[in-house]
Parts: C-alpha cells; structure tokens; sequence
C-alpha cells in the first residue's frame, strides 16, 4: 500500500494507469499538468511519482527538480537515448516508455517500492498473513509450511493480485525462462496452495487464461 | 605541372646560358691565338728579311757565312725583350743555330714548305704552349730555315682563367634562377593550390569555405564562379538537409502521435482481460477504447486528406464571398453554442476563385483555431478584402496569440502550440498543415501575424490573378 502521484496530461492513459495500480492496491492521486503536480508534491508526501515528461505548463525535468527527492518513474512516449539518459541523470528511478504493459509497470513500481523500503512489509487478508521479511506465511496465526517455489509462486500471486496471469508467465516469473517443466508444473502449485491456505475461493481459475488471486478490494 | 614548368625553364635556361658561354670562350681562344700567331708572322718577317740584308752583307764582304750565323743571329734572340721568343736556323735540316732554351725545337723536326710559304702550327709542350712558324729565307738563301717560336702559354691561361671564371660565374647564375625560377612559380602557382584546397574542404562538407577574390585578372574571374559554385552546393544542400530533417520530424511526430492512442487501447484491453472489475469499469474502459480508435481513424483520415491534397489537381469555380461565409457560419454553428463567442463576417469583394468545399475546410479550420485559442468572451472578425489589389480572407481573433517561436512552426504536421500533446480540444495536430496545403493548392498565401496576448490573425493572400 503505497500512496503515489499520477502526473500524465492523457486522461486516458492517466486513468489507465491509476487502475492498474488500484488493482494491486495502491493509493493513487492524478494530476494532469506540471504545475498542479508541483503544488501537489510540496503539500503532501507520496511514496512515488509516475511521471509523464511532455506535460503543459511545466514539464516532466521541471517537476522532478522539484520532487524534493521522491522516488520517480518517468512513463513516457520519448524512447530516444537522450531522453533515457537526461531521466536518469536527473534522478529518476526507472524509465518506461510507452507504449507499456500492465504487469511491466507493476513490476517497475513494485522494485522501486521495494528499492526505496516503502513497501509493506506483510500482507494481509482473511486469515492469511503474510511476511514479505522473513517470507513466512500465517493461517490464522499458525505458521503454514511452504516450499520455497510455492512461496515465490504466493508473492508473485499477492503482488499482482486482482490481475489474471497465464500459466506461462507464471511460469517465467517464478520458475525462471530456462525451466524446462511444462505449465501442468503451475496447476500442481496452486493446487497446493489452494489447500494449505484454505484459498480456493480467491485463487480463481480464469477461463482460457489461468490464474487470479482476488483480495483486497 | 609547376615542377614541369621548373625544370623546362631550367634545362633550356641551362642550355642556352652555358652554349653562350661556350661560344664566347672559343671565339676569345681563337682571338688570341691569332693576334699571337700575326704578331709572330710580323717578328718572324723582320728577322728573316733583315738576315737576308746580313747575309748578302757578310758575304759581300768575302767572310765566311756559316762562322758568323750565331754572331749574326743573337741579337735577334733578345729582339722581343722578354723570354718568351726563342730562334732556330737550318741549313738543309741540320740545326746550325738556336737559342740556348730551344731545347722544345730539337726533338720537333721541322719542315717548312718548300716555295716561298711559312707555315705556323701551334705546338704543346710539357705545359707549355708555343705558336711557331718557320719559313725559308729568300733565295739565294732558301737552304736555309728560320724557325721562330712564341710562348703564349700566359696568353692561354688568362684565357683558360677567364674562361673558367665565366663558367662559374654562370653555375652561380644558373643557381639564383632556380631559385628565382621556384618562386616566381610559386606565386603563379599560389591560387591553383587554394583552389585546390578549397574544393577538397567543400568535397569534405565545408561548405561554407570559399575562395578570397582579388584583382580582376582571369584567376579572380575563376576563383568568383568557383565561389558561385560553391554556394549553390550549399544551397542545395541545406534544403535538402532541411527537407531531410522535416521529414524526420514528420515521421518521429506520427509515430508519437500514434502511440499514446496505441498505448490506450492495448493497456484497456489487457485490463479488461485480466482485472477483477465492475460492470461499469469496463464500460468506461471500453469507451477508452473506442474514442482512441476514433482518434487513430481522425489521424488516418486527415493524413490521406492531406496527401490527396498534395497528389490531386483541384476543380476551381468562380465562388460568391457571401455563401461561402453563409455555409461557413453554419456548420460553425453547432461549435459556438455556449460559448459566449461574437463572429463577424464582413465581405468587401464579390467572387472569389476557388474550390468550395476545400476553401470551406480551410475557413472552418482556422475559425476553429481561433475559437480555441479564444476562450470564452471571444471576438473572431472574419474578412474578405482587397489588399494591395490582391484579394485576402482573414480571420483575426483576440485570444491569448502565440510567440514568435510557436507560430514559425505552427503549419508543421503534427506540431502542437502547447509543449504536451493533450488532446483534450481533439484534433490530429494536422489542421493547419492541411490548411497550408488547401492555400497553396489555390495559389494563395497563408500568413499569420501573433502576439502572445494580444490575438491571432491569419490571412490568405491570393497571389494568382483569379
């Protein structure tokens, strides 16, 4: 749960935006140009800035001089490697360039939350708790056995929770690129997932898709 | 071709200089020689015809002639007064007399012509050189030969002396002129090598260098059209560089202004596929979807107006000002509502040529522009007018104007007043590109003039006499 600033003049893509990461449960506020994002930094704090860089009034370099160091992710249609590179020299934290995938985004927010330490350091929801420091899980404040690849399966679950993810990405964000397994590997670890947390009501099976674990909304 | 130059001069330089020289030293040789030779004919004369006189007088007197030859002959030895003569008699070949050095004469036999000739020869001896002549006394004495010898051995060396001096004095010469001859080249050759250089520095993208030109000779007249030359390159070269850069910035303006659509839909489609949703969040996704399609199909749409309008000739017509206004003030119609914006028409001229529905599109174009750039309690003053006897439309607004920057780009494809690219007030960012392609389609002008603040006015100046 993190509170973060949408900067991007597209409403569309704003509003894109701040959905995909209400799915995973943060806190979004969205502001559509540079000088309404600057007086919206200074009056309260926000654990990330994304930020768009062609923006009216003021734009994206101008904000991020004024972030007073909040960490920042540039989203935007400049792929050029200048552009890149004056970002980063500015101190962003990450660049992305449109146009992005959803889990791309989550995923690039997720590690600067994680970079920064201002992500939450368990996860909580029904009976289950879970912590993300010393990667235990909890039913009912009894300490649940897991098998390390059925932990990494469970946070990579939790942190894309409310979004469906097919078995191959799964797959890839869990087993890696290089394992040779097939996606029955992912249907036998949810399964026993599914039994051990007593979640067969939230891990839900998404037709022709795969997996989706629905918490927190 | 300057080092050709160089060494033909010098060889024929060469050549010339030193054959002179030569000839000069040969004909001085010969000069001296002969003076010598004629100076020892005259000698060798008097000695003989003054013997003679002796002979006959030593005889008459009944003394013995051949007892007194070398009484008779010594004071001839000294006749000259230095020691440079030397004399030698005969008789029959055999030598009755000489001078105590005429050692050069003894093993020389001497055989003068028979007759009354004398014969002179010039005769080399151990570094010595003799002029000779021997010539037989007259009769009743011809047994008897007189042989005088001249050494003009300091004649000849002051010759050989000054014919050395000459020599040098010409390598000397011929040294100063090489170098007089290279510079001289150089200087001539000087403006060649700048050419050269210069076409070098312009064939590797120096466009700018040029040649200095000075005087009026042919070379200034050559390095000037080399200059010419040279800036037409330029020339062509900056517009096709600018044409390049343009269409660069076409293509990287499209492909931005296709992404941020793409990225919309895809990015609501994957929502909708994957997340946990209401009913009404995917309603209003969808609704994202459609209207960035739409915007995809507005951009789609007007690039293909606008390279028809590039490709396709235009169907003119002679167009009354007043309904043109009247249709244009219609279709606005719909966009003013609410807007607390006055337009005027006001039409000075009757007919105007043209085609009807491109020139609508063009006028609505702008009157849009202004009513954006308006806001509300706007003023737009529409306008058809002669000026300077060409006829113009143009449409003057008081909304917030642009900067000098803003408005020398504002006919580009794409380009956007604002730094974003929000589309909030919709539109592909093509509008007055297509409106400058409609103008010049019609042979017409389209100019504006802007202050930030002050309002905008844009006219059309028709420059053809239609």
């Amino acid at each position: 749960m993190a509170s973060i600033l949408i900067v991007e003049d597209e409403t569309a893509i704003n509003e894109l935006v701040k959905r995909n990461l209400q799915l995973v449960g943060h806190q979004c506020v969205s502001v559509f140009d540079g000088k309404t994002a600057v007086s919206e930094i200074q009056n309260q704090s926000y654990d990330l800035i994304i930020l768009d860089i062609m923006l009216p009034g003021l734009d994206g370099f101008e904000v991020i001089e004024q972030a007073n160091k909040t960490p920042t992710i540039f989203l935007t249609a400049k792929n050029s490697l200048p552009d890149r590179i004056k970002g980063f020299s500015m101190g962003a934290d990450d660049y992305l360039t449109k146009p992005f995938e959803m889990l791309e985004l989550l995923a690039r927010v997720e590690a600067v939350l994680r970079r920064t330490q201002k992500n939450a350091s368990c996860f909580e929801a029904g009976d289950i708790k879970i912590d993300f420091g010393s990667h235990q899980v909890f039913h009912t404040g009894r300490l649940v056995e897991c098998t390390p690849k059925e932990y990494d399966l469970l946070e990579v679950l939790v942190n894309n929770r409310n979004i469906a993810l097919s078995r191959e990405r799964l797959l890839e964000l869990v087993w890696g690129y290089d394992f040779e397994g097939d996606t029955r590997t992912v249907d036998v670890h949810i399964q026993k997932l599914r039994k051990k947390l007593d979640w067969d009501d939230r891990i839900k099976t998404v037709y022709k898709l795969g997996y989706r674990l629905e918490a927190g909304r | 071709m300057k080092q050709r130059i160089f060494l033909t001069t010098l060889a024929l330089f060469l050549f010339f200089f030193n054959l002179g020289i030569f000839i000069v030293s040969v004909t001085m040789f010969r000069d001296t020689v002969n003076r010598a030779e004629e100076r020892i004919l005259g000698e060798h004369y008097f000695i003989a015809s003054a013997l003679l006189k002796d002979f006959i007088a030593v005889e008459s007197r009944g003394a013995d002639l051949d007892g007194s030859i070398s009484l008779l002959l010594k004071p001839y030895s000294y006749l000259s007064g230095d020691n440079k003569t030397r004399l030698a008699l005969y008789k029959n070949d055999q030598l009755i007399y000489s001078d105590q050095n005429a050692s050069v004469l003894e093993d020389n036999s001497l055989k003068p012509p028979v007759g009354g000739n004398r014969l002179a020869t010039i005769r080399k001896a151990s570094n010595q050189t003799y002029v000779i002549v021997s010539g037989k006394l007259s009769d009743p004495y011809h047994s008897y030969t007189l042989v005088y010898l001249y050494d003009t051995t300091e004649a000849i060396s002051s010759w050989s002396h000054l014919k050395n001096n000459l020599f040098l004095a010409g390598f000397a010469l011929s040294i100063l002129l090489a170098f007089g001859l290279l510079l001289v080249l150089n200087r001539i050759f000087r403006p060649f090598k700048q050419i050269s250089r210069t076409a070098k520095d312009i064939a590797g993208g120096a466009y700018e260098t040029r040649l200095p030109v000075s005087g009026g000779d042919e070379l200034s007249e050559m390095a000037q059209s080399f200059n010419h030359m040279a800036e037409e390159i330029q020339l062509r070269i900056t517009e096709l560089k600018n044409a390049a850069d343009q269409k660069q910035q076409f293509v990287d303006n499209f492909a931005h202004e296709l992404r941020t659509p793409l990225t919309a839909i895809y990015g609501y489609a994957e929502y909708i596929q994957k997340a946990v949703m209401s009913e009404d969040d995917s309603l209003s996704a969808l609704q994202y979807i459609m209207s960035e399609s739409r915007r995809l199909q507005t951009i789609a749409f007007q690039l293909l107006e606008l390279a028809n309008l590039q490709n396709n000739p235009l169907t003119c017509e002679e167009l009354k000002v007043s309904d043109l206004f009247h249709s244009v003030r219609q279709t606005l119609y719909g966009k003013l509502a609410g807007k607390y914006i006055q337009i005027e028409f006001c039409s000075e001229i009757e007919t105007i040529r043209g085609d009807v529905s491109l020139l609508e599109s063009l006028l609505i174009n702008l009157i849009d522009n202004a009513i954006k750039a308006c806001g509300k309690d706007g003023h737009i003053d529409v306008r058809a007018a002669m000026e300077n006897e060409k006829k113009t439309i143009s449409v003057q607004d008081n909304g917030k104007g642009m900067t000098q920057e803003v408005l020398s780009q504002i006919t580009e494809p794409f380009y956007r007043g604002e730094k974003s690219r929000n589309r909030n007030d919709g539109g592909a960012g093509l509008g007055l590109a297509i409106c400058k392609q409609i103008a010049s389609s019609h042979g017409a002008e389209l100019s504006f003039i802007s202050r930030p603040g002050e309002g905008t006015t844009a006219k059309i100046t028709f420059t053809t006499s239609q």
